[in-house]
């Protein structure tokens, strides 16, 4: 069996593993000295400044309020759309409200939220950190005295895990809105009446449950953007790398987190 | 540091000793502003000064900016060598009126 | 010169990237209010003795004493006080692009001390007037020059002044003119404030105009360490075709470079 595997594939194989493990270890070390340094700062004088949390707040979460608010609007439009389609060979159309509601809610919601900010912010924090890191800027706070991790990290994980949530919301009701104006179209459903019926479904564990998501989503991006970022070596294609890497890592990471989440509270 | 407030009709004399750094300037700058929103004219004596850093130099700036500002008399006597050089650094040397000594300056009335 | 206290005391230090050895037993003193030029071409380890100095790699072994302080065994503390007495200017200015020139100078007294606003602005104004930028506080640093970006980076380095001041290839991509200014700069920081400087280059020219003394590092090792003048007269042959600008031409020992050739190779 053995010898039909070239040796180098299993090597590479193995290396790719060391590799992952590796990385993973270091994006879980520069988590718990992010929220150190969020926690504890004060008290060891280097301070995560609210000022600075606030700007990044402005970043990542305030101006992605319009893409966030048209994909999730499409999306529930586009369930809504599905859901008749296939419901009406059973000819139970009508119960396609609940069906928006709660994929709206516990799943599409957070989804797209999380996907479209690893899309903007995760590539935008691995750029950045990634220009600072090969510009000597990284070593530069690191020689005044700040902590990089304290400095560009602690703020931005604050930021996401504050504005993740809350565009989650807003994707939910906007979602939800998208259902609606199908339904009234589609099917003549008033829209306060789907409205009343996805409050009859929804319980408070349906919308914790999404918001869960995606404070889960707002750590895996911030983490694997500024892990992606200090990690660049050599040059304008390392930023690159990094940039396209943290793309690509993050919306998996948000997937597989995703399928992890809803495997253990769905059973 | 230490700060020592004298009176010397007409001026207020403020009397620096020691290093004055980023920890002590703040105090010697409050001491200076003080005396001068008082609308006094004020003397930095600096002649037991062993240290002046930027901090220092920058409280003296803003002393003299103020004096300027409400028109009342801003000047530093007796500077050290290392003061000097700090202020010179800077050109500042050419900016302020440097006095030898504050008995001077109140000889000249 | 003021009194000979040691500033720097760097001793058997030795760091790998790696596997490779790039810094072999290096020692070397700068006492305060010295210049010392750190030469060497590169590859030899002069950046990195530099990483080494300003405590951002950990050496494999030996010590490096700043002030008095063993770097290798402070905890972050200490180090955090230690910054305060240091000053860097890179190479390439390393200004925080997202902040104006004014900002940059600025931010390690933000960070590091409770001064007034108006103090800390007017002391970031006169560091950008000793290194003759003033007026330029609000630019951002892309809209600057290399050598105004040196200049501005300088005035960062030493806007809390620093007791030790690290300025890495100041002469690097600058023309002539601006590069002797930067020199003349150097030299009045030093006799204005007593700074310990060391300058890390392969300028020649600006090495001995502003050295006291001279270490010449080549492959991770010191070839010499001594005052301008004895480096000047060496006739170590290293360092003279350093100095004469002549290639190297050190005979080949075959045993060894055909080890470098064929490693990992079976």
């Amino acid at each position: 069996m053995a010898e039909h595997v070239p040796a180098s594939l299993v090597i590479a194989l193995g290396q790719r593993t060391v590799q992952s493990v590796r990385e993973t270890g270091y994006l879980a070390a520069l988590f718990i000295e992010a929220l150190y340094w969020l926690a504890l700062g004060r008290w060891r004088r280097q301070p995560v400044r609210l000022s600075a949390i606030v700007r990044e707040s402005m970043h990542v979460g305030v101006s992605a309020i319009p893409i966030v608010a048209l994909a999730s609007f499409a999306t529930g439009m586009m369930l809504a759309i599905q859901g008749i389609y296939t419901l009406r060979s059973f000819g139970a159309e009508s119960q396609v409200v609940m069906g928006i509601a709660l994929s709206v809610t516990r799943e599409f919601a957070p989804l797209i939220t999380g996907i479209f900010v690893a899309g903007r912010s995760g590539s935008a924090i691995a750029a950045r950190i990634g220009t600072m890191q090969i510009s000597q800027e990284i070593d530069a706070l690191r020689v005044i005295g700040i902590n990089p991790v304290r400095y560009l990290v602690s703020p931005l994980l604050a930021a996401m895990l504050l504005t993740l949530p809350a565009l989650t919301v807003l994707a939910t009701v906007l979602g939800l809105g998208g259902g609606a104006l199908y339904c009234a179209w589609g099917l003549s459903l008033p829209p306060e009446v789907f409205f009343d019926r996805s409050f009859d479904v929804l319980t408070t564990t349906d919308l914790t449950h999404g918001l869960l998501k995606s404070t889960v989503f707002a750590v895996i991006v911030t983490l694997i953007g500024a892990g992606n970022g200090f990690n660049v070596k050599a040059g304008a294609e390392g930023v690159g790398r990094a940039t396209t890497r943290a793309v690509v890592l993050g919306c998996i990471g948000i997937i597989l987190a995703d399928m992890v989440f809803t495997f253990l509270t769905s059973r | 540091m230490e700060v020592h407030l004298d009176d010397r009709s007409p001026f207020r004399v403020v009397r620096l000793s020691g290093d004055v750094d980023l920890h002590s300037s703040p105090r010697a700058r409050q001491a200076i502003l003080d005396c001068l929103r008082a609308g006094s004219p004020v003397l930095v004596d600096l002649s037991g000064v062993s240290y002046m850093d930027s901090s220092g130099v920058a409280s003296l700036v803003e002393g003299y900016q103020l004096a300027r500002k409400t028109r009342v008399e801003f000047g530093l006597a007796a500077a050290s060598a290392p003061v000097l050089n700090v202020l010179r650094l800077a050109r500042l040397d050419q900016v302020f009126p440097i006095h030898p000594s504050v008995e001077d300056r109140l000889s000249r009335g | 010169m003021a009194a000979h206290d040691a500033a720097i005391e760097v001793e058997h230090l030795v760091a790998h990237y790696g596997s490779r050895k790039i810094l072999d037993d290096v020692c070397f003193t700068a006492h305060q209010g010295e210049i010392m030029v750190i030469m060497g071409g590169s590859g030899s380890g002069k950046s990195t003795l530099l990483r080494h100095l300003l405590g951002l790699n950990h050496p494999t072994s030996g010590s490096i004493r700043l002030l008095g302080k063993d770097i290798t065994r402070l905890d972050a503390d200490q180090m955090y006080d230690l910054r305060k007495n240091m000053g860097v200017a890179f190479q390439g200015g390393a200004l925080f692009n997202s902040m104006t020139v004014g900002e940059n100078v600025e931010l390690p007294l933000r960070e590091h001390t409770r001064l007034d606003c108006n103090t800390i602005r007017i002391m970031s104004r006169m560091k950008l007037e000793v290194v003759n930028l003033s007026g330029f506080e609000d630019l951002m640093p892309a809209e600057l020059s290399g050598g105004m970006i040196k200049r501005a980076a300088l005035a960062r380095a030493i806007v809390m002044d620093p007791r030790l001041l690290f300025f890495d290839e100041p002469s690097a991509g600058l023309d002539p003119v601006a590069s002797a200014e930067l020199d003349e700069l150097i030299l009045m920081l030093r006799d204005a404030m007593n700074m310990t400087i060391v300058v890390v280059t392969h300028e020649l020219e600006s090495a001995f105009k502003i050295a006291d003394r001279i270490t010449v590092l080549d492959h991770g090792r010191i070839l010499m360490s001594d005052r301008a003048e004895a480096v000047r007269q060496s006739d170590h042959p290293r360092i003279r075709s350093l100095l004469d600008r002549t290639p190297r031409s050190d005979s080949v020992d075959p045993e060894a470079y055909l080890q470098r050739l064929t490693r990992e190779i079976s």
